[in-house]
């Protein structure tokens, strides 16, 4: 019987070789290693991209900081630039407001997203989340000059007439049009990751007779702290570099409220500054450079925020134990 | 005959379901599950109990007893209703929007779909680990101290609480000096171990396994199977598996399950040797399923 | 393998030669608008005026009259393809030094340095005053305050006087409206009002005369500055010096604020070209009108 077996040659008949032929081999590993080196040209020409922009604002910035030096700008809150005898470049005052209307946003935005993200994934019906969630994620495309309209046309009148504010374009007012820009972001992208941890780890909470919000506090939302961090980050972000509407919204006074947490006066921030002036200043002159300047400390703080967050990120993951 | 007319509001299979079978000794069939040791009434009682995915019954008409102190097992081929049965116990079905109960389904004579229900409370009383592994992202200390931190146990007391049920699950000579780290770490048995020691922590009465073994390798498997028996002096326990030979070994009392209704249930030594009907039969020799 | 390895070779090939291209002709383009040599010579060759294209770009006060200058242009001359940009003062300065323009919009009159790279350049920018533009103090309707004084439009903007009490007006803080700095409004206003001084830092600033004119009617307590072809009866100007803005005050120049507005052009335009044409349409009895609807006041008297 083995016998009949050996002599009647492999057991099936296969009609499509198995192995390449030498050529089609050779062919084959080329076009994947000639593959593999331009996308990786491409994928390092998005890095050259961002590199080029931190050089050429480096060095349109360098002209200022050899003129005046860092001392003026980190010490001073007088921002003269047009002065025809003594131009003053204080940043101070420029970095108070954007600091100031972006906490403020984050404040307003962030109990808020998260909190109707939580009700997107985990308290209304799923018919519900399916209709809701396109329309917040359309809400998120609204260009933020609607908004400027509605904070310098609506919100700021309304401030002054039901507050008693004596101007209605403040930090306060951008502070909450940014929030009400930023919130549809953090939403969509924390109900994303809120959603994405699954039935299992819900059922394993109740299981163990935990109530809907003591399994949402915690079991739900530190399992999906990633996500909901970086809907945080992808917020303030969105808060920080936002130009057009804090130009709009602001009051652009370029000051240092008294007391400084006072977010009813007017601010100025580093967008607006930037955006505002660069349009009519001649090109070359100190004021021109004094631009790119602010915009290189925007750009450095930005960058900070990011670094910074991506630490408490990584510290957050080690200390909720996940898997390294 | 003269039995079940005796008791005809507790009749175990309902009628329609004999008349559908063809099997001519069902006339007279008459769950001996109970036996003749049983001390302890009831401590789960379905009565005609059905739950519906919208328009689709996921188990229908189940009426049978689950008494204490004991391993039961519930068998029957995929999607007979067995989980649906078994997470309809505590109420974990909830989750799954547009299900709707019919009949009662008692635990300790209280009707779990009572509007009433403390769910929490019937959660932390009927303990239940799930068919995967589902460790939280957490520590493995922090995993097993959930529950009784829920229930507001701190400090030395919860520390001897986690120590004795991981002792319990079989676990702590192998973490104990690491339960400061990720619970994602430990590999599939001992995460399942984890969870039924984070389920025990709970201090429960009735502890529900929805295929515990089912993503586990023989080794493991064997090490949870141990621990079901040793646990049964303590906890009612109620299985699902589709592995008989598991239903066997472990189990005081099996139910056998098909297509969402309760086909037999009764000694496990009496399904598996001398099954009263002719489907459970087919079943246990492996013939169909 | 074979075929996913080609598709991707394929995919970055294409994305390769789609970047060179796009490279390649951007270098084949950009010689010949050399920075210096090539440009020097009158830049916009004068073309016949059939087909040609003219480039304007500039501040956002002139440009207005631009865009409707280039609307009624365009029937008289339907083949003349004209793009108009309004970008700003400095931007329109720049684009017509570097050649990106050949008319350039300005709310005010060219500084030193820009006159200095355009001569670098070889170029000679001349100015056409096409229009007059007064600059008008604006409070909010329901605002008491009848007259300023340029003294005390000074001290409110240097917040020297803070409350309207002070000017005989309510008890409430003066909410004090500037442009910002970089517009031709603001340095029109800081030449005739501010002198050496600086506006104090509560000054809030707004990027265009509808906003500026937007937070004055909305707000009671505001203080603002627009042209003069911007105020309504939603907001109230004031007479400065007792002189009160209006189209015979600013033509005349007797009220104190009044400045003109420019197109900028390298060289005179050659005499029948499409920028001649253009440049002296504001001389026009249809440039006229296009200037009064805009709120302007023009230089003739039709």
């Amino acid at each position: 019987m083995s016998q009949a077996i050996q002599s009647e040659g492999p057991a099936a008949e296969f009609t499509r070789p198995l192995l390449l032929t030498p050529g089609a081999d050779r062919a084959g590993w080329l076009a994947a290693k000639a593959g593999r080196a331009a996308l990786l040209l491409v994928a390092g020409a998005s890095v050259v991209a961002v590199l080029l922009i931190f050089f050429f604002i480096a060095r349109e910035a360098i002209p200022f900081f050899q003129e005046r030096g860092l001392g003026e700008a980190a010490s001073s809150t007088h921002w003269y630039p047009e002065d025809a005898t003594a131009p003053q470049f204080g940043m101070l005052a420029l970095i108070y407001g954007s600091v100031s209307v972006t906490v403020g946003a984050l404040i307003l935005a962030v109990p808020l997203g998260i909190l109707a993200a939580v009700v997107l994934s985990d308290i209304v019906p799923f018919a519900v989340r399916q209709c809701v969630k396109p329309v917040i994620e359309l809400l998120a495309a609204i260009p933020s000059v609607a908004f400027g309209v509605f904070a310098v046309k609506v919100l700021a009148p309304l401030m002054q007439e039901r507050l008693g504010l004596p101007t209605g374009t403040n930090a306060l007012n951008a502070s909450f049009v940014l929030a009400l820009m930023a919130t549809p972001t953090i939403v969509s992208v924390a109900e994303d990751s809120i959603w994405a941890v699954g039935r299992e780890l819900r059922e394993a909470s109740y299981a163990c007779g935990a109530t809907r919000a003591e399994t949402l506090l915690k079991v739900v939302l530190p399992a999906a702290h990633n996500g909901v961090i970086a809907a945080i980050v992808l917020g303030m972000m969105r808060a920080i570099g936002e130009t057009m509407l804090v130009w709009m919204a602001s009051g652009n006074a370029c000051q240092v409220p008294a007391p400084w947490w006072d977010l009813s006066q007017s601010v100025r921030t580093l967008t607006a500054t930037v955006a505002g002036e660069m349009g009519e200043t001649a090109r070359g002159s100190l004021h021109y450079h004094s631009l790119f300047a602010v915009a290189l400390v925007l750009l450095v703080f930005s960058l900070g925020l990011n670094l910074l967050t991506e630490r408490l990120l990584s510290k957050a993951r080690k200390s909720a134990g996940a898997h390294a | 005959m003269i039995e079940v007319n005796e008791m005809p509001q507790r009749k175990v299979l309902a009628a329609g379901t004999a008349a559908k079978t063809t099997d001519v000794k069902m006339a007279n069939y008459v769950p001996q599950a109970a036996g003749p040791e049983q001390q302890l009434p009831a401590i789960i009682r379905a009565d005609r109990f059905s739950l519906y995915y919208g328009s689709h019954a996921g188990v229908k008409d189940i009426t049978f007893d689950i008494y204490p102190r004991a391993v039961t097992a519930i068998i029957g081929p995929s999607g007979c209703g067995k989980s649906t049965f078994l997470r309809s116990i505590n109420r974990m079905n909830d989750l799954i929007p547009n299900t709707r109960a019919e009949g009662t389904l008692c635990v300790n004579d209280v009707n779990v779909y009572d509007r009433r229900i403390n769910l929490a409370n019937l959660r932390q009383q009927v303990g239940m680990v799930f068919q995967k592994p589902n460790p939280f992202p957490k520590t493995i200390y922090a995993n097993v101290a959930y529950g009784p931190r829920l229930q507001g146990v701190h400090g030395r007391a919860l520390d001897e609480q986690v120590e004795q049920c991981l002792r319990h699950a079989a676990l702590w000579e192998e973490v104990k000096d690491y339960l400061d780290r990720s619970a994602l770490g430990l590999s599939g048995g001992q995460q399942q171990r984890l969870c039924l020691a984070r389920a025990l922590a709970t201090q429960p009465n009735v502890l529900l396994m929805d295929e515990p073994c089912s993503a586990l390798d023989p080794i493991a498997t064997a090490k949870i199977e141990e621990l079901i028996i040793s646990l049964k002096d303590e906890y009612t326990i109620v299985i699902v598996t589709h592995n008989m030979q598991q239903a066997a070994r472990i189990s005081d009392r099996t139910a056998f399950f098909c297509l969402g209704e309760l086909i037999e249930y009764d000694q496990t030594k009496v399904i598996f040797t001398n099954p009263v009907r002719k489907q459970t039969e087919e079943y246990v020799t492996g013939r169909f399923g | 393998m074979i075929t996913r390895g080609l598709a991707v070779t394929l995919a970055a090939a294409f994305v390769v030669l789609g970047v060179t291209a796009y490279w390649a002709q951007a270098q084949t383009t950009r010689p010949s608008m050399p920075p210096a040599a090539a440009a020097s010579a009158p830049a916009p060759k004068a073309a016949p005026m059939d087909k040609a294209a003219l480039q304007i770009d500039g501040s956002t006060t002139v440009g207005p009259i631009a865009v409707e200058f280039v609307e009624a242009f365009k029937k008289l001359h339907p083949d003349v393809t004209i793009t108009c940009k309004q970008t700003g003062s400095g931007d329109g300065a720049a684009a017509l030094i570097d050649g990106r323009c050949q008319i350039a919009t300005m709310s005010r009159f060219m500084k030193p340095e820009e006159f200095k790279s355009a001569v670098e350049k070889g170029e000679m920018p001349v100015a056409h005053a096409i229009a007059m533009d007064g600059v008008c103090m604006i409070v909010h309707p329901s605002n008491p305050v009848k007259a300023l004084t340029i003294a005390q439009v000074h001290d409110i903007y240097t917040g020297k006087i803070a409350n309207w009490k002070e000017l005989g007006g309510m008890d409430a803080p003066i909410v004090v409206v500037s442009r910002d700095t970089s517009s031709g409004t603001y340095e029109t206003f800081t030449h005739f009002v501010m002198g050496k001084d600086k506006l104090f830092d509560k000054v809030e600033y707004v990027n265009a005369n509808p906003q500026a004119h937007a937070r004055v009617s909305t707000t009671a307590g505001a203080i603002g500055y627009v042209g003069l072809g911007f105020v309504d009866t939603k907001v109230k100007a004031l007479p400065i010096d007792g002189v009160m803005p209006s189209r015979k005050t600013v033509q005349a120049g007797t009220y104190p604020m009044t400045r003109p507005l420019f197109l900028f052009t390298n060289g005179y335009p050659k005499l029948g070209s499409v920028e001649h044409a253009f440049c002296t349409f504001y001389l026009t009895e249809q440039g006229q009108k296009i200037i009064e609807a805009k709120g302007f006041v023009p230089v003739t008297s039709y």
